[in-house]
Formats: C-alpha cells, sequence, structure tokens
C-alpha cells in the first residue's frame, strides 16, 4: 500500500513535469511561430527583415489606414494634467495624425534597463520605452529590439531631419537602426565642464574660474566662511580635470579606455596603465586629504547629491543643459542660487561630442506595427506646436509665452520628461534663465568635433567573463584609488596585478582588433 | 537561590530586549521626527530625534496634492488585504485539510506537490508569462493577491492544527453521516481557530506591505497600493540618487522632498502600527501552539 502510494506520488510528479515542460516548449514554437507569421514584426529571421523592407519599398508613403492601439512605457510616475491631457487633447491629436490609439504606461525608475522593463521585453509584451546604448546592445544580442530601419524614412521625416544624424548612428547595431533617437540638444563636452555655484564665487569676491588654481582658491575662500560646506559634490572628476593633467584631448569609451582625440589614429589608451590616470589619482587623493571631496563619500556616495541638491556644496561637473535642470532642486533650499559651467586650462582644445547624450526608443520585436510607434516618434519633435504640446502642456491653460519666447509654466505637473524632449530648435528657457546663459548654451557646440569613437558599437561576446571581472575588480580596486580615497603609489600596483589578471590586456586587444576594423570601413568626412 | 539566580538572568534579558528595542525603534523616531519638521532644517542640519520647527506642513503638502491618491492606496490595500486574508485563509486551509485527511489515498503526492514548490520555483520570467498571458491578472484587482493565496509553510502550520484535532471527533461524525464538507466547515474549522487566527495575521500583513506584486502585473495608477506607492518613490529617488540618470541623458533630475519621503513612510507604517499591539499575542500564541502539537 506504502509503496503504490510513492508510486504514486513519483508518477504524478513526472506527468505534471512533462505538461510543464512541453507547456514551455510549446509556447516558445507558438512565440517562434507568431515573429516568423507576421513579417511586420521584422524580427532577427532574414526572411522576415526581407519581407518587411519590401514592404516597405512597396509603400513608401506612409499608411495609416488602419486603426491601432500603441503602449509607450515610460519611468518617474504620470502627473493629473498629464493623465487629463492623454485623454482629452493629446488622444484626439494622435488619433488624428497617426490614426493611433496610446496607452501610457508608468513605472518607477528601479525597471529602467532591467526588472520588469527586462520581463516585458522576454515574455514577447509589445511596447516602447526608452533606452541608453548599454541596454540596447544587451537586449539587441537576445533579438528583443524590433529593427527599425525600414521606417525611419518614410514613418518619421521630420524629426530625421530635426534630429542629428550622429544621435542616429549611435542607436544603430550592425547597420540598423534599433532605437530612435528623441531630442536634440547641445551635448558637448558633457562632464568636461565644471558647474560652479556663482552666486558663492562672487560672494567671495571672484567673477570666474578659468584654472584649477582658481577652483581650489574659490574653494579655500567659501570653505573659510563656510566650514561646513562640501567642496565637490561626486567622486568623478576624470573629465573635468582632463584639462590639467594632459596635453592630449581624452575622451573615455568605458572606464579602462581612453581615445585621443585630438590625433588621427585608432589608437585605444589602456586608460589606468597611463601616467595621466597617475596625475589625476594624485590630484583627487589632494582634494580627499584637503577636504574638497568630503570624507563621507567613501561610504555614502548619494549624500553627496544630497548636499549638492541642498545647496551645501560648492562645485559639481557640468553639462550644458545642467545649469537650468540642477537649479529648481537648489533653489528650493538656497534661493538665491546660481549655476555657471567654466572650463579649467582647457584653452584652444575642442569639445567633444559623442552624439549619445539623446535618449531613444526602442520597439519590442513583437510589435505587430513598429512603424505606427516610429510614427508617434516623429510627432514628438515635428514642429514648435507638438513639440510645446507634448513638453508643456496647453497654451494659456498650462503655460504662457511672453513677448521673448520665454516659457512660465502655470502647473508644476510634469508632461514628457523635458529633459528626454529637449531640442535646441524648439526648446524654451523660462523666465529666470540669464540672457548670457542661453547666450553660452546656444554656441556650446560651435566648437565641438564628433569625436572618433562616435556610432562604434562594441560586440562583448568575445570576453563577456573578462568584462565582468574587470568591472568587479573596477569597483573594488580602481574605484577608491580614482576618486582619491587611497593613495596611488600604495594601492595601485596591487590593483594592476589584478586587472591584468581579470583580463585586461585581453580585453583591450578584443576592443582594439574591433575598433580598428570599424575604423578603417568608416566612411572619412 | 535558583531563584535569585533566575532573577539575575531575567533581568539580563529585559535590560538586552529593552536596548535591542530601543535600537529597533530609532530609526522609526527619526522617520516620525524628520515628517514633523520644516523642510529647510532638515536639509541645513540633517536628522534628528527631536522635530527641529515643528510643522505640519509636509503632511498638509501630501494631502493637498495627493489626497486622492493616497485614499485611493489606503482603500486598495485595505480591500486587497481583506479580500486577500479571507480568501487564502479558506484556500490554505482546505489545503491542509486535504493532506490531513485519513483514508485520502494521494495525500502524501499533494503534500509533496506542495512541498516541492517550497524547494523549486520556475523563476520570475516563467511566472511573469503565467501570471499575464495565460491567466490575464495584470491590472486587475484579483491580481493584485490571487497568486499569494496559498503560502506553503503556512499551509503546513494549519496542517499540523488539523492533525492536532483528535482524529475521533471526525470519525464520530462520520459515522453520524457527515460528508467531508460538513466536516471541514463545521468541525475542522471551528477546532483549528488558533490556527486560522494565526495564519490570517500572517496573510493580513503579508498583503499589507506587499508591493511586489503591484509592481509586476499593475500599471493602473486606480490599482496602486500606499506600499507600492511607497516603493515607488523610494526607487525613483535611488535611481536619482545614483547617478543612474546621466547614464541615459546627463540629465540632472531634482528628487524629492526629504520630508515627504520620510512622511509617505509614516503613513504606511500608521495602520500597522496601531493594530499591531492588540495583535500579536496571537501571533507568538499561535506559534508556539503550533510547534508543540505538530
Amino acid at each position: 500500500m506504502v509503496r503504490r502510494n510513492t508510486f504514486g506520488a513519483l508518477l504524478a510528479l513526472v506527468f505534471t513535469l512533462t505538461l510543464v515542460l512541453s507547456a514551455c516548449s510549446s509556447k516558445s514554437n507558438e512565440g517562434g511561430a507568431a515573429e516568423s507569421s507576421s513579417p511586420a514584426a521584422a524580427s532577427s529571421g532574414a526572411a522576415s527583415t526581407a519581407a518587411s523592407s519590401s514592404d516597405a519599398n512597396d509603400a513608401s508613403k506612409a499608411d495609416f489606414s488602419e486603426p491601432v492601439k500603441l503602449k509607450l512605457l515610460f519611468y518617474t510616475g504620470q502627473s493629473k494634467r498629464m493623465a487629463e491631457l492623454a485623454s482629452n487633447e493629446l488622444k484626439d491629436l494622435v488619433k488624428k495624425e497617426i490614426n493611433a490609439e496610446i496607452e501610457y504606461v508608468y513605472l518607477p525608475w528601479s525597471e529602467y534597463g532591467g526588472g520588469k522593463t527586462d520581463l516585458m521585453l522576454s515574455s514577447g509584451e509589445e511596447f516602447a520605452a526608452y533606452t541608453d546604448i548599454n541596454y540596447l546592445s544587451k537586449s539587441v544580442s537576445k533579438g528583443l529590439y524590433a529593427d527599425l530601419t525600414p521606417y525611419v524614412d518614410t514613418y518619421a521625416p521630420d524629426l530625421k531631419s530635426n534630429v542629428a544624424a550622429a544621435s542616429f548612428d549611435a542607436f544603430k547595431q550592425n547597420g540598423k537602426q534599433y532605437a530612435i533617437p528623441v531630442g536634440n540638444r547641445a551635448s558637448s563636452a558633457a562632464f568636461y565642464s565644471v558647474m560652479v555655484r556663482q552666486d558663492l564665487l562672487e560672494e567671495v569676491g571672484m567673477t570666474t574660474i578659468g584654472s584649477l588654481a582658481d577652483l581650489e582658491q574659490y574653494y579655500d575662500k567659501v570653505h573659510a566662511k563656510y566650514p561646513d560646506m562640501i567642496g565637490f559634490a561626486s567622486t568623478d572628476a576624470t573629465y573635468m580635470l582632463m584639462y590639467e593633467y594632459t596635453d592630449q584631448n581624452l575622451n573615455w569609451i568605458n572606464n579602462f579606455i581612453a581615445v585621443n582625440e585630438a590625433a588621427q589614429d585608432d589608437k585605444l589608451i589602456s586608460w589606468y596603465e597611463t601616467p595621466e590616470f597617475k596625475k589625476y589619482a594624485g590630484l583627487m587623493n589632494g582634494w580627499y586629504k584637503k577636504g574638497i571631496i568630503p570624507k563621507y563619500a567613501v561610504t555614502n556616495q548619494p549624500q553627496l547629491m544630497s548636499d549638492w541638491n541642498a545647496g551645501k556644496a560648492m562645485f559639481f561637473p557640468g553639462t550644458a543643459t545642467r545649469p537650468i535642470e540642477g537649479i529648481a532642486g537648489i533653489t528650493k533650499a538656497v534661493p538665491t542660487a546660481k549655476l555657471q559651467n567654466y572650463f579649467l586650462s582647457k584653452n584652444d582644445r575642442p569639445k567633444i561630442s559623442r552624439g549619445t547624450y539623446n535618449t531613444a526608443y526602442f520597439v519590442s520585436a513583437n510589435a505587430k506595427h513598429p512603424e505606427r510607434y516610429v510614427a508617434f516618434f516623429n510627432l514628438l519633435q515635428k514642429n514648435q506646436e507638438l513639440y510645446d504640446l507634448f513638453t508643456y502642456g496647453i497654451k494659456d491653460k498650462d503655460y504662457t509665452i511672453d513677448e521673448n519666447g520665454r516659457v512660465t509654466k502655470l502647473t508644476s505637473d510634469l508632461f514628457l520628461d523635458d529633459w528626454m524632449m529637449m531640442n535646441d530648435k524648439f526648446m524654451r528657457f523660462e523666465k529666470s534663465v540669464p540672457d548670457d546663459f542661453i547666450e553660452q548654451y546656444k554656441h556650446w557646440d560651435d566648437d565641438a568635433i564628433l569625436s572618433k569613437t562616435a556610432g562604434f558599437n562594441f560586440d562583448n561576446t568575445a570576453v563577456k567573463n573578462e568584462e565582468s571581472k574587470l568591472n568587479g575588480v573596477f569597483t573594488e580596486f580602481i574605484a577608491p584609488i580614482a576618486s582619491g580615497f587611497v593613495d596611488y603609489d600604495t594601492y595601485f600596483p596591487k590593483a594592476l596585478d589584478k586587472l591584468k589578471a581579470a583580463g585586461l590586456d585581453k580585453y583591450i586587444a578584443e576592443y582594439q582588433k574591433q575598433f580598428s576594423a570599424w575604423y578603417a570601413n568608416k566612411p572619412k568626412s | 537561590m535558583a531563584i535569585r539566580e533566575n532573577r539575575t538572568l531575567l533581568i539580563f534579558f529585559y535590560v538586552f530586549i529593552g536596548v535591542f528595542a530601543a535600537i529597533c525603534l530609532i530609526p522609526f523616531i527619526l522617520a516620525v521626527s524628520g515628517s514633523l519638521s520644516s523642510e529647510a532644517k532638515i536639509a541645513a542640519n540633517g536628522y534628528s530625534f527631536l522635530p527641529q520647527g515643528l510643522t505640519l506642513d509636509t503632511y498638509k503638502f501630501m494631502f493637498g496634492s495627493k489626497s486622492d491618491e493616497i485614499i485611493r492606496g489606503y482603500l486598495n490595500s485595505a480591500s486587497i488585504t481583506v479580500l486577500g486574508t479571507v480568501s487564502a485563509v479558506l484556500v490554505t486551509s482546505a489545503y491542509a485539510y486535504v493532506i490531513t485527511a485519513k483514508g485520502f489515498r494521494f495525500r502524501g503526492a499533494f503534500a509533496f506537490f506542495a512541498y516541492f514548490t517550497m524547494l523549486f520555483s520556475g523563476g520570475t520570467l516563467p511566472w511573469y508569462i503565467l501570471t499575464t498571458k495565460y491567466y490575464h491578472l495584470n491590472d486587475t484587482l484579483a491580481g493584485l493577491f490571487v497568486p499569494y493565496l496559498l503560502n506553503v509553510f503556512l499551509m503546513y502550520l494549519q496542517a499540523n492544527y488539523f492533525k492536532s484535532i483528535p482524529h475521533e471527533v471526525v470519525e464520530s461524525a462520520q459515522i453520524d453521516g457527515a460528508g467531508h464538507y460538513l466536516i471541514f466547515f463545521r468541525i475542522m474549522l471551528p477546532l483549528g481557530r488558533v490556527g486560522l487566527v494565526t495564519i490570517s495575521l500572517f496573510y493580513a500583513l503579508q498583503f499589507w506591505n506587499d508591493f511586489f506584486l503591484p509592481l509586476m502585473l499593475v500599471t493602473d495608477e486606480k490599482l496602486f497600493t500606499i506600499q507600492y506607492m511607497m516603493y515607488y518613490m523610494m526607487a525613483n529617488i535611488q535611481f536619482l540618487a545614483s547617478g543612474n540618470a546621466s547614464r541615459i541623458s546627463g540629465a540632472l533630475i531634482a528628487p524629492p522632498l526629504e520630508t515627504a519621503k520620510l512622511a509617505m513612510t509614516c503613513l504606511t507604517v500608521l495602520p500597522i502600527a496601531i493594530l499591531y499591539p492588540f495583535l500579536q499575542r496571537y501571533f507568538v500564541r499561535g506559534i508556539v501552539v503550533g510547534s508543540v502539537k505538530g
């Protein structure tokens, strides 16, 4: 009796397992069938790609005849006004323009580039969301993004003319467009400038900063007056100090690899092995010892950002737009705060633009109408009128524009994130933004060069293990040196051993191989 | 002598537990005092045990701008807790009855199936596909409690209570012609009351504190629970503070106010903090009884 019971249990177990397994496999078959049967899905399969591109050729005019439903995924939350707009004015507009109905879905930021976004992609849901290049290459290698190449010209002509071509290139892989950049703004020299609290600078009798010596003088003077304030509210000054520790014009591909943009070659530099890194680590160590970087930064990095936002820090790495993006946070604590970008001894070195600091949207591989998503992205950057609607809401209800084109928001509710939409052609400044900032901003990219690495995407399959090991070593051994928490001479030799043991040489060799091959075939401008 | 020794030990235990409890209480005090402080003072001086510049502004702000959401969040949390607990207790005790019912041939197999899921799980992705593609639980109220209806650990706990009920009671009922339905509702449930209270409390706490199900299955704001609103806010702050935001666009986004975070924390904890002292004796008693008789 007992034996039979056990046997019965085992039999039932096996039966259940078979059921589960067969359910799984039939599921994946289904997925495969669905993908290849719908030509518009443009999946990785060669046949379907061919079919969809021929579709696009046949219909060189956009076809909006069939009403469709689209799902757009955003992070942060939806404001009340956005919800109202989405179910009234926006709804009508989207219906009229591209014959589609849009569902706006919101998730917390923790789900960006992983978490639920991953689950939604892997389970084959149909949606579009924003992406960065890291997440793009990860997902494309799993075949989770739709190839949007065939639709850009037909369905997003306005977007294409309003967004720089280099931004499009950045989101290509193997020549295919896997994400559509939305927004176009001055993005060169990101983090190469020092964003300074101009109000403090003037308070201590200085007007401008042009070198490291100026910056430290600024710190000393403010520190004497406000001993509680911290100096640098970040732990990474690699970019902004570059102008001080080298005559080259360095740019970084990732933590480990740099290129000299001043040299016309395809040579990659193993950054941590350079004498420049040693100099940089020395500078940071000096800052740390002096207290410019606070002692608590070792253990509590988020606190740096809180202190910056509370107006308790003196400077921060800058980008072209940060002085206006960041000011709202600080003026809550210090109403008189002003922010200004300065370059340390930059002299006549051109700014480096990577053309990648724009947000881009991907469409999931299973989408039945990827072209309609592309058409929607087109609306976001089509013209001033639509840009205003998506970014600021309804004129005279949510915002007003004065005779100088300055915008005043009448609601604190946000619509589509303005940092995402920012396009130099359309963007408006608030009244509080000083004229000289706008002047500086307009000419920000004037002396910029496009990085020679722009458009190159590394395929990490061959060195995946090395990469993750190196990242581990970076966090554990390199970051403390680079942030100046520990002394270079004492700790670097061991850290270098660890890097070598993790496969630094192999990693860089693989990178160099791919980059050289890509560089040789790159059309020279 | 022995009594005196016990006494010293007892005093030591009380002091030790007292200190430990005080340590556990500190973060909570900081949250309450922070939520009652003014934002400017917190930004300038950091946290403190006593509110700085005592003010209700934060709560006024929260209820002013978000009162609808907060009230809806509370209602959702409450209804999920009630619905979830009632149905979970029903399902769990029914399963527990099945695997303890003498004379049911496959009870060993059923017990094993449940046990198996404690050891192995399919992982998040299959779970997600199952709940959204097959059961269509996404964006439904049911989705917020149905996946948690059977907690195997609590099921075994309840099974132990049922086992402690003398079989003769069931036997005599059977002789009088009672079926399983009658035995379950009229005999087992009333006699297993202590167990039911215990597992109800565990379930209630689990449903109240859960933010995983809303995160995975809900995007409709109308179904947000208070815990999920809290998680949502914290996750955004975490992300913005970690500097990952610059990975996307180099953007600098101002995180919400410090005091607002703390006020939100207090709001989520409040109902449990009020109810817990009245209910906690059941927790302790329930577990002890189950363990001895099991």
